[in-house]
């Protein structure tokens, strides 16, 4: 759940903070890894390094050790082999061995050196004259000695033989016990007895026989020689802030008997006892010990091994050690060397991070920024990203898709300006349409009304057209009655022509449609026409479009409105003018559109509304019916007509034929 | 000779004064009535040869009358007027049995012309055997005109021997010229006959006309001798034969 609302928190932050964030998490989780591993690595790597020397070292040590014994027995065993030695202990002379034998004492630095006879029991101590005569055959060196070996070993002197080779030896053996926190509990608090490197050799005469043991050593309690010997030859004094690199000590049993460890004062650690562990890996278990340790006041990279004595029983310890610091500072010095390499590299990522978000954002921020131009209406707008990547591609995308907006937007508005258009033309049809409906009305409810009053006036017709001519056929030769009855006879005749051009219009009988060609048509009747009296002063212009097809109509009827429309033409220019005939195609080639114009005296605005009302006329001898008339057989053909005119410049009268009409 | 006796029917009193002084002469006697109902009465009471009838009266309209009078009284003939005509109920009247039909306003020649048509047909049938029969496959107005459809909707028209047998000698005769239209039902020629009677002629059908029988102009006697064949009048283009078949009879 927190992490949830953790992670949505980073949902809400920018792309920039996202990608870093992201990042420096990687690095850092990397790097912690990379660092722990590496320390881990590089520590064990430097310290096993360090082992192996130290171990190598700790021979080293053991070397110089066995050459000290070495060097004490070789002394032993040529003193051994002294003619005067022989003669002097053959001949029991106490005081010519002393003489031949302190010298060698003295000049070898060497603790004691002692002379027994054959059964042992000491004839001189040159380090004190004054003790002899006690038997040092229980001592292993002297027994081997006894039985003819020459021997050299590591040996636990206890305080009375001490005492007894005097030359206070047992006051430098003595040593207290510093409380030491990590030593194991010891009963006794101090040591009194010597650690010693002791060899011992037999005497023999001339014959082969044996005469007594020379023997001799060097108590290591307090003596640095070979620990600073160690530290000489392995370490070659090398000090490392004023410490000493490497140290060496010698150990009787967990004390420190000879060292170079120094404490707090600078003073030689003796008295200090080995650690718990050490004790009991090495004095019990009688193992070596490498690791690290805590010596005194400092941590040691650390080589423990058993010193044993002649019977092989575990009595001290042989340690070298190196101070640990060097390691360490060189390991953080890497470490340091590391880190910073490695922030370094966290820095430079950090650059690479900002550059590369940079050239994903920046071209988003663009793309954001389009995008709400374009919300605002501005779909010219273009995004300016020349890159040949994916925001390239989006980018291009985006472009194409605000072209594509624009377009359509384009047709939108475009369709919406036809659309008005459309609304327009359709408007000003149903307008037609309604005017259309109206004249239709009006000529239906004439149409009935003709027929009624045809019917009721044909009856009176009837009775006077009869009655006149019976009349006239009783009439004898007078003039007068004559010519009143003629007259009366044509007038009725002339009624019933009305009548029946009445009849014709109200019964609007279906029109006979042939297939006939419009030009011609229109060319014979005015040919018709233009002989007539009318037409004197008229000049006849036909424009007629010469691939008209042929149209299906009903040449009768198409022909009386042709005429109708001429006829009214030329009542319009008495005083003579121009009339043009035009034939043509539509746009859409369905009709056919023929167009009379005159240069007459036009028709009023007022007027031209009720143009084609039945019973309108202007003309004092019209009937009202031609243009009626003439509007019904146009809509018979499904076609139009419809006028335009301006008072005094003319009128043109335009008729719209279907091409192909039920 | 007994007087022919001629009912005239029209529910217009002045109408009905004005036929009878038309026609009236020695030869006939004339009766009127001024509704459908009034004329049957008065044929029951005394038939007469000839029932002159409106069209268009209330009550007993024309129409009614005459099929009446066919059912009841076959013998009598029947001339119908209208003040409204069409070719449609001309038409009507003819095939339910009328003798012709008139359209008002007429001159009293038009109307004695039929009726002396009308008398003489009656004589005929009693005197002489048909002219000739109709052969099978022409259209035709039932006592007017004819016309046989050709290829390509064309059409030759010519007079029913019917309306032959009805005219004295011919002495005249006016025919369309080319490219006249004729209109079904209309008047498309005219006969005059040695009695001075002008008869109008029907056109059986709406076209153009694009031939006329010149031989025709020239002996009019063709007319009668071939009715259906040497005396035909004009051919024309059908303008729309199908509609006009409506009002045609087929001969068989």
């Amino acid at each position: 759940m927190i992490l949830k609302k953790h992670y949505d928190k980073f949902l809400k932050f920018p792309l920039r903070a996202k990608f870093t964030i992201t990042f420096l998490f990687v690095i850092c989780f990397g790097g912690v890894i990379t660092l722990f591993f590496g320390t881990r690595i590089e520590h064990n790597t430097i310290f096993s390094l360090a082992q192996a020397k130290v171990r190598h070292d700790l021979a080293s040590a053991r070397m110089v050790y066995n050459e000290k014994l070495f060097d004490i027995r070789d002394i032993v065993r040529l003193n051994s082999v002294r003619e005067s030695i022989q003669n002097a202990l053959k001949n029991k002379q106490r005081e010519s061995l002393y003489k031949h034998l302190e010298p060698v004492r003295t000049e070898f630095n060497l603790d004691f050196l002692t002379i027994t006879d054959a059964e042992g029991k000491v004839f001189l101590r040159t380090s004190n004259p004054e003790i002899w005569g006690d038997s040092q055959s229980d001592d292993s060196l002297v027994t081997n000695a006894l039985l003819g070996r020459t021997a050299a070993a590591t040996q636990i002197i206890h305080r009375e033989e001490l005492l007894k080779e005097g030359n206070g030896l047992a006051e430098k053996a003595f040593i207290e016990f510093i409380p030491t926190p990590k030593a194991a509990p010891r009963e006794k608090d101090h040591e009194e007895n010597a650690l010693a490197l002791k060899a011992a050799a037999p005497v023999r005469d001339e014959n082969n026989v044996l005469l007594g043991v020379l023997y001799a050593g060097v108590i290591l309690n307090r003596n640095y020689e070979i620990v600073d010997k160690v530290k000489e030859i392995v370490f070659k004094g090398e000090k490392y802030k004023g410490r000493e690199i490497g140290t060496a000590t010698i150990f009787q049993q967990d004390l420190r008997i000879s060292t170079n460890v120094e404490d707090e004062n600078g003073q030689r650690a003796i008295g200090t006892r080995v650690s718990k562990e050490v004790n009991q890996a090495v004095l019990r278990e009688g193992k070596d010990w490498i690791d690290r340790a805590f010596v005194v006041n400092n941590w040691y990279i650390t080589a423990y091994e058993p010193i044993l004595n002649m019977e092989g029983d575990i009595i001290g310890i042989l340690y070298v050690g190196m101070l640990e610091k060097p390691y360490i500072d060189l390991r953080n010095r890497v470490m340091g060397i590391f880190t910073g390499i490695a922030a370094l590299c966290v820095l430079l990522l950090l650059v690479i991070l900002y550059a590369i978000t940079s050239t994903i954002i920046n071209p988003l921020n663009k793309l954001v920024a389009a995008t709400n131009k374009i919300a605002k209406g501005d779909l010219s707008h273009k995004v300016n990203i020349n890159l040949k990547d994916e925001i390239g591609q989006l980018a291009h995308a985006f472009n194409m898709m605000t072209d594509d907006l624009n377009k359509a937007n384009q047709k939108l508005l475009q369709w919406g300006k036809t659309l008005e258009k459309q609304v327009e033309e359709r408007t000003t049809k149903i307008k037609e349409m309604q005017d259309s409906l109206i004249q239709s009305e009006k000529l239906a409810s004439l149409g009935k009304m003709a027929a009624g009053i045809a019917h009721e006036i044909n009856n009176p017709l009837t009775s006077i057209l009869i009655n006149s001519h019976l009349l006239l056929e009783k009439t004898n030769d007078d003039p007068y009655t004559k010519e009143s009855l003629n007259l009366i006879t044509e007038e009725t005749s002339r009624c019933s022509s009305i009548v029946k051009g009445l009849l014709e219009f109200s019964r609007q009988s279906p029109p006979k449609k042939e297939p006939a060609d419009i030009n011609r048509l229109i060319a014979n009747t005015s040919t018709l026409l233009e002989n007539q009296f009318k037409f004197q002063n008229i000049e006849v212009k036909k424009d007629f479009d010469p691939n008209l097809p042929n149209v299906k109509i009903d040449t009768g009827k198409i022909k009386q409105v042709l005429w109708n429309l001429m006829i009214n033409a030329a009542e319009a220019m008495p005083d003579g003018g121009k009339l043009t005939i035009a034939t043509s195609l539509s746009e859409k080639q369905k009709h056919i559109v023929i167009k009379i114009t005159d240069t007459g005296k036009g028709i009023p605005k007022d007027n031209i509304n009720k143009l084609f009302d039945p019973f309108f006329t202007t003309k004092e001898s019209g009937s009202g019916l031609g243009l009626a008339v003439t509007y019904g057989i146009i809509q018979q053909h499904q076609g139009s007509i419809k006028a335009n005119s301006k008072v005094g410049q003319g009128t043109t009268f335009t008729v719209v034929l279907p091409i192909s009409s039920k | 000779m007994d007087k022919k006796t001629i009912l005239i029917v029209d529910d217009e009193i002045n109408v009905c004064k004005s036929i009878e002084r038309a026609i009236q002469n020695d030869e006939y006697e004339v009766r009127r009535a001024l509704s459908g109902e009034e004329a049957l009465d008065k044929i029951k009471e005394n038939p007469c040869n000839l029932v002159i009838a409106d069209l268009m009266m209330p009550g007993i309209g024309g129409i009614d009358l005459l099929k009446l009078l066919k059912t009841n009284f076959s013998e009598i003939n029947v001339i119908m007027v209208t003040g409204y005509p069409t070719i449609k109920t001309a038409v009507q009247a003819i095939k339910i049995g009328a003798f012709d039909y008139i359209a008002k306003p007429f001159t009293p020649e038009q109307l004695r012309s039929v009726v002396a048509r009308c008398f003489k047909s009656e004589e005929k049938i009693e005197k002489k055997p048909p002219l000739t029969n109709m052969p099978p496959g022409v259209y035709y107005i039932i006592g007017h005109t004819w016309v046989r459809p050709e290829e390509k909707n064309k059409g030759r028209v010519g007079v029913v021997h019917d309306f032959l047998k009805t005219v004295g000698r011919i002495i005249n005769l006016q025919l369309p010229k080319e490219n006249d239209t004729v209109i079904q039902g209309e008047m498309c020629a005219k006969i005059k006959d040695d009695a001075g009677f002008n008869y109008g002629i029907w056109s059986p059908a709406t076209g153009k006309v694009f031939e006329v029988n010149d031989e025709l102009k020239k002996d009019f006697s063709l007319l009668k001798q071939s009715p259906y064949q040497d005396g035909w009048l004009f051919r024309c283009a059908l303008t729309d034969f199908e509609q006009d078949k409506e009002s045609l009879l087929l001969s068989k």
